[in-house]
């Protein structure tokens, strides 16, 4: 390969960002696509378990894809079970550091009725709404928000394929685990007193909870 | 009238469904009620052993389910203290894939016209013996311990008790123990309740008398002087639809006690 010595293919370059859309792969202009899908397998090898399958946007700026490379990108992500939920959610606008707002995807809500108990998981494309309890032992995973009307003690994951603006809200929030988009935060070990309606987000690279 | 069927099940092992089936059939019996009790444990039958029926066992739940002996009557054995109450036991030298759930229904429906109440004693476990025991019931009793594990397990339970329709699952909470509860060392009732949210059959205290009477193949509901006994007896009073007010756990805190609890805004 041919490369200007002051421009090495820094592997770092291709990263992994949480964007307002959901999480987005940055693959660099230069170079040789070739070269950073070799990066991206290694990269997408190393963290196996961080990144838990799911649909991804992926950002390329001016680069065309040829529509073999297209199939060595798709190939390599459905490797780690993964998917290209769109392409370029930067747009154009490349001078403009804010990511463009688009309005998130219209979808049906799950109304669960009763309490999601132990060994009992949910899944939906869009919201999940839980008139009871998620009790420990049970799952519930949706691309969007999650809220329960009444205590989550179980495992949550909102924005499940990486919306990262996803929320989960309950109004006893005592859960084993939380997963908002591929971030996952364990509840505190000793979390003392009720302390009514709280919702949990992502701020930064991290999810807090506040109380609603 | 066709009789009442119900499954005594829990999830997790030991914690007294067998001991359960044993002392709610004998209160039932005692209350002059037609009883028989399923054993549906294929392989770990037990309810025999705490019945002391176990030297009785001609046929068992396999041989009625391949027709082996001629009549389902001929493999009943009755009680040896009350004579309106039977027990099907199960085979011991098989296992739970020797019976299938439309044999259970099968079994069931022919003693359903017989006898006011069928208990069928769940196995441990969630999978094919579960789905036996479960097949014909209609009414759930879940037995559970204070902890964590035994609620957890419960709870997975009830949540397959309503995939099988069975919608309101009742509650026992077995073995108790006031002074840890008092203490805050053990889960009380209103911590278990909080996450199994199912109305509650009873609670039996933690007694030595259980042990006791369970190796001499005496349920504790027949011994006057047992703690468990009396709640069995309450509970088997619930079952008939009477109101019986839950009864006070022994030794009320005393002064220093209630100032704790004050102290700790309970």
């Amino acid at each position: 390969m041919l490369l200007p010595a002051i421009n090495p293919l820094n592997a770092d370059e291709l990263v992994f960002k949480g964007l307002k859309q959901g999480l987005t792969l940055f693959i660099p202009e230069k170079g040789p696509f070739q070269h950073w899908l070799a990066v991206l397998d290694q990269r997408l090898d190393e963290a196996k378990t961080f990144f838990q399958g799911g649909a991804i946007l992926v950002e390329l700026g001016e680069r065309k894809l040829a529509p073999g490379e297209l199939a060595g990108l798709r190939r390599i992500l459905a490797k780690y079970r993964m998917r290209i939920k769109d392409f370029n959610p930067l747009g154009k606008k490349k001078l403009n550091p804010r990511p463009k707002e688009r309005p998130l995807l219209p979808s049906g809500a799950l109304l669960v009725k009763g309490t999601v108990r132990s060994g009992q998981r949910l899944e939906n494309e869009g919201d999940i709404v839980v008139k009871g309890d998620l009790n420990p032992g049970g799952e519930i995973v949706a691309t969007g928000d999650i809220i329960v009307l009444g205590a989550l003690r179980g495992v949550a994951h909102a924005g499940a394929g990486g919306n990262m603006q996803a929320e989960i809200i309950a109004f006893t929030l005592a859960p084993v685990q939380l997963r908002i988009a591929h971030i996952f935060s364990r509840a505190p070990e000793e979390r003392k007193g009720r302390l009514g309606p709280e919702v949990a987000y992502i701020k930064g690279e991290k999810i807090v909870v506040e109380r609603l | 009238m066709a009789g009442r069927v119900v499954v005594v099940t829990s999830g997790k092992g030991g914690v007294g469904k067998t001991t359960t089936v044993a002392n709610l059939g004998t209160g039932l019996a005692l209350r002059h009620k037609k009883v028989v009790m399923i054993d549906a444990d294929i392989g770990l039958r037990n309810l025999d052993v705490v019945m002391g029926l176990e030297n009785r066992i001609i046929y068992d739940l396999v041989d009625v389910a391949e027709k082996t002996c001629r009549s389902i009557n001929k493999a009943l054995i009755k009680d040896k203290r009350l004579s309106n109450l039977f027990l099907l036991p199960a085979a011991q030298t098989r296992n739970k894939d020797a019976v299938t759930p439309e044999q259970m229904i099968e079994i069931v429906e022919a003693l359903k016209d017989e006898f006011d109440y069928i208990l069928i004693d769940c196995p441990a476990g969630i999978e094919r013996g579960f789905d036996n025991a479960v097949a014909a019931a209609t009414e759930a009793i879940v037995v559970t311990t204070p902890e964590v594990s035994a609620v957890r397990d419960a709870d997975r339970i009830i949540g397959l008790l309503q995939e099988k329709e069975l919608y309101e699952p009742t509650l026992i909470l077995n073995r108790l123990r006031p002074d840890m509860v008092r203490k805050g060392d053990m889960m009380d009732v209103d911590d278990i309740n909080d996450i199994l949210a199912i109305k509650l059959l009873g609670i039996v205290p933690d007694d030595e008398e259980i042990i006791i009477s369970t190796n001499k193949g005496e349920p504790a509901v027949l011994n006057n002087h047992s703690k468990a006994g009396e709640a069995f007896r309450n509970i088997v009073r619930r079952i008939e639809g009477e109101e019986v007010p839950f009864m006070s756990m022994g030794g009320e805190p005393g002064l220093f006690g209630r100032f704790l609890k004050m102290m700790h805004g309970k």
